[in-house]
């Protein structure tokens, strides 16, 4: 039983139908990445996954637990952690605020030593505490986006579009972090645009195209596959 | 020359920034040296203590009259509102416009449940026994108003409130059945201090004048900053924080978005319903039209004046706001103009000069005796710009809280600490 696994699922805003029957597994552990162009539905999946977008069809199974019909608020009780696109920073909260709230639903004490955790993994974020969340550069937006994340001790961080308006060495960076937070035992479902370096660094990969999915493999398999090469890694 | 030009603007432009920056925002208040002295060495906790004990405490002083003494219980008053508006506007940064309703609710109930004259049910509950329905009526006031208006922000969401505000004075006008209507109610029950009289700490037997009113109100002000200081700083508090800040996200953060929304909506409105319980016995008559709009704006200015998310704040803008107005309408401030009669000469020379020569005819200043009911006259024009003033000099309250301070007064640039290769 893979650890997320999504069928057929339909979801959109209003009168738009963003994706239409998605279906994809990610198994624990994994690094699975999902790619496709602008407005191909990557962001919306995540959004539906995480509840904060409620599916009209289709199923949402967490560690075999329905994900459809429940709140945002109890699908992170689960173990989902949805760092969302433009990163969400509480921009007028301490970057201390911003990582504690990122555990709020924690309840075990150990808010401290996971701040720690979060804090050595993103040594810049230390140098930042007491600063407010507004004030910090694209970059270190995303760190702490990351890292508040990870203070819910996630068992699976979705993670949307974290190369987005940063520099190419920022990136290799970020995604060398994601490898980190993966061998430290989280699992991560990945949307990027930046598909040369989402297909480097994931397990398996999804190509999804207005609303399906069109492709599914391992990462080099993708990466080698005629189409995305073409579509997606500029290549002719 | 051009580019000479250019940076002399640019630089102009620099210092007008610093300018904002640093001075023109924090003006310096005349306790800032005590701030930083002595009072910057007492532990957190008990400096808004202090301030409540120095702000309100002090003012039980028997020596003022009753004139004063109201003055002081309608500052104390709306000091209570505030610290509950606080809770919905600063705190989860739900803008209500409709405050009003709250304090109507909690006027009101007392009123029907209380008054002899109350046409709706013939008991009268003596008044400690309404306090908590009030109380309770309140919040479950607060969680009707707030069910409809969950999906709305913003600007939207004022609007609806101030709808709000309006409909529950129109509804008290039009329930004559239940409100008497226009007419209003009145006789109402006094909290009874029987209690107190038995153990020989006071030598009456019901709260009935003004100061004894002015210390139920200081002890319910009390409470009141209590509990929302205690829930600001709490879980609680710093989910309300998150949705202020931004409600999609918190909702992401596994913030019940839902309840703390309902939960901050039902205790602004328990404080507010607590408020209008006391004011209804302390006015005695309560008639619809003393809860207008104007009583939601004076509390909202009041805690923006003061600095939102602080209790201090809502005690200086309650002082401002409430009284100064009331301030200028005394017998005191009236003499005091009076005895400016010489300045009336002086000016009205050049203006007889000056209607001798030309034909603007400009008015001559009235008798000094006149000055004082002018002024009161005027005292929403002085509010006003008092008003304006505040707000150029401190945007951000006369005492902003610490976490709005990040928001408005960011370092500059010079005191950031400087990034090495990540930017």
């Amino acid at each position: 039983m893979a650890l997320l696994s999504l069928h057929g699922v339909v979801a959109g805003y209003g009168g738009i139908t963003a994706i239409k029957g998605v279906d994809l597994n990610v198994e624990q552990g994994e690094i699975v990445t999902l790619i496709g162009s602008n407005g191909a539905g990557k962001s919306t999946t995540l959004r539906a996954i995480s509840g904060l977008l409620r599916p009209r069809a289709g199923t949402i199974t967490f560690r075999e637990r329905s994900l459809t019909r429940l709140k945002p608020h109890e699908i992170v009780a689960l173990g989902v952690s949805h760092v969302p696109e433009g990163r969400g920073v509480f921009s007028r909260l301490s970057v201390k605020d911003n990582l504690l709230l990122g555990g709020y639903q924690r309840r075990d004490g150990e808010t401290v030593a996971d701040l720690e955790r979060v804090l050595t993994l993103f040594p810049r974020l230390r140098e930042r505490l007491g600063q407010a969340g507004g004030t910090l550069s694209g970059g270190e937006q995303q760190m702490l986006a990351i890292g508040r994340a990870l203070m819910a001790r996630p068992r699976l961080l979705l993670l949307d579009e974290p190369s987005m308006g940063l520099s190419p060495i920022l990136v290799q960076t970020i995604f060398a972090t994601v490898r980190q937070i993966q061998q430290q035992g989280a699992t991560i479902l990945l949307v990027e645009q930046n598909a040369a370096m989402a297909l480097e660094v994931a397990d398996r990969a999804y190509v999804l195209e207005s609303g399906v999915v069109t492709l599914a493999g391992s990462g080099p398999e993708l990466a080698g596959n005629d189409s995305v090469r073409k579509a997606y890694l500029g290549e002719s | 020359m051009h580019d000479l030009a250019v940076g002399a603007r640019a630089r102009l432009a620099l210092s007008w920034t610093r300018v904002r920056r640093t001075a023109w925002n924090q003006v310096a208040l005349p306790w800032g040296r005590l701030r930083r002295s002595t009072w910057g060495r007492l532990p957190p906790w008990v400096r808004p203590f202090l301030w409540f004990v120095l702000s309100l405490g002090v003012l039980v002083v028997p020596a003022f009259d009753d004139t004063w003494m109201r003055m002081f219980f309608l500052v104390a008053l709306y000091a209570t509102l505030g610290m509950g508006l606080n809770v919905v506007v600063g705190l989860a940064g739900l803008l209500d416009l409709g405050y009003v309703a709250f304090f109507a609710t909690g006027a009101y109930t007392v009123g029907i449940l209380g008054s002899p004259e109350s046409p709706a049910i013939d008991v009268q509950l003596a008044w400690w026994l309404i306090l908590p329905l009030a109380i309770g009526v309140g919040a479950i006031v607060g969680v009707l108003l707030g069910l409809p208006v969950l999906p709305l922000r913003g600007d939207y969401l004022a609007i609806v409130t101030l709808g709000f505000g309006e409909i529950i004075r129109i509804l008290l006008l039009n329930m004559t059945d239940k409100t008497n209507g226009s007419s209003g109610l009145f006789n109402m029950p006094r909290p009874s201090v029987e209690y107190l009289h038995d153990l020989g700490l006071t030598n009456r037997h019901v709260v009935d004048d003004v100061r004894a009113f002015y210390i139920l109100i200081v002890v319910a002000a009390f409470v009141v900053w209590f509990v929302t200081a205690r829930l600001r700083d709490s879980r609680v508090g710093r989910a309300w924080e998150a949705i202020r800040e931004d409600e999609d996200v918190a909702e992401g953060m596994g913030i019940n978005t839902t309840k703390y929304k309902l939960m901050a909506f039902s205790l602004g409105a328990s404080i507010g319903a607590l408020g209008g319980a006391i004011y209804a016995p302390f006015i005695d008559t309560i008639v619809p039209s003393t809860f207008s709009l104007l009583v939601s704006i004076n509390v909202l200015a009041l805690v923006i004046i003061g600095g939102m998310g602080s209790t201090q704040g809502v005690v200086a803008g309650a002082l401002i706001l409430i009284g100064v107005p009331e301030l200028l309408q005394f017998q005191e401030t009236k003499d005091f103009l009076e005895s400016f009669g010489w300045l009336r000469t002086v000016l009205n020379a050049p203006i007889d000069l000056v209607n001798r020569v030309t034909h603007l005819g400009i008015e001559n200043l009235p008798p000094s005796e006149e000055w004082g009911d002018r002024l009161a006259s005027y005292r929403f024009i002085v509010f006003g710009a008092l008003l304006v003033l505040v707000m150029v000099l401190r945007p951000s309250g006369l005492f902003p809280s610490r976490r709005r301070q990040l928001e408005f007064e960011a370092p500059p640039e010079a005191e950031r600490p400087q990034s090495e290769g990540i930017t």
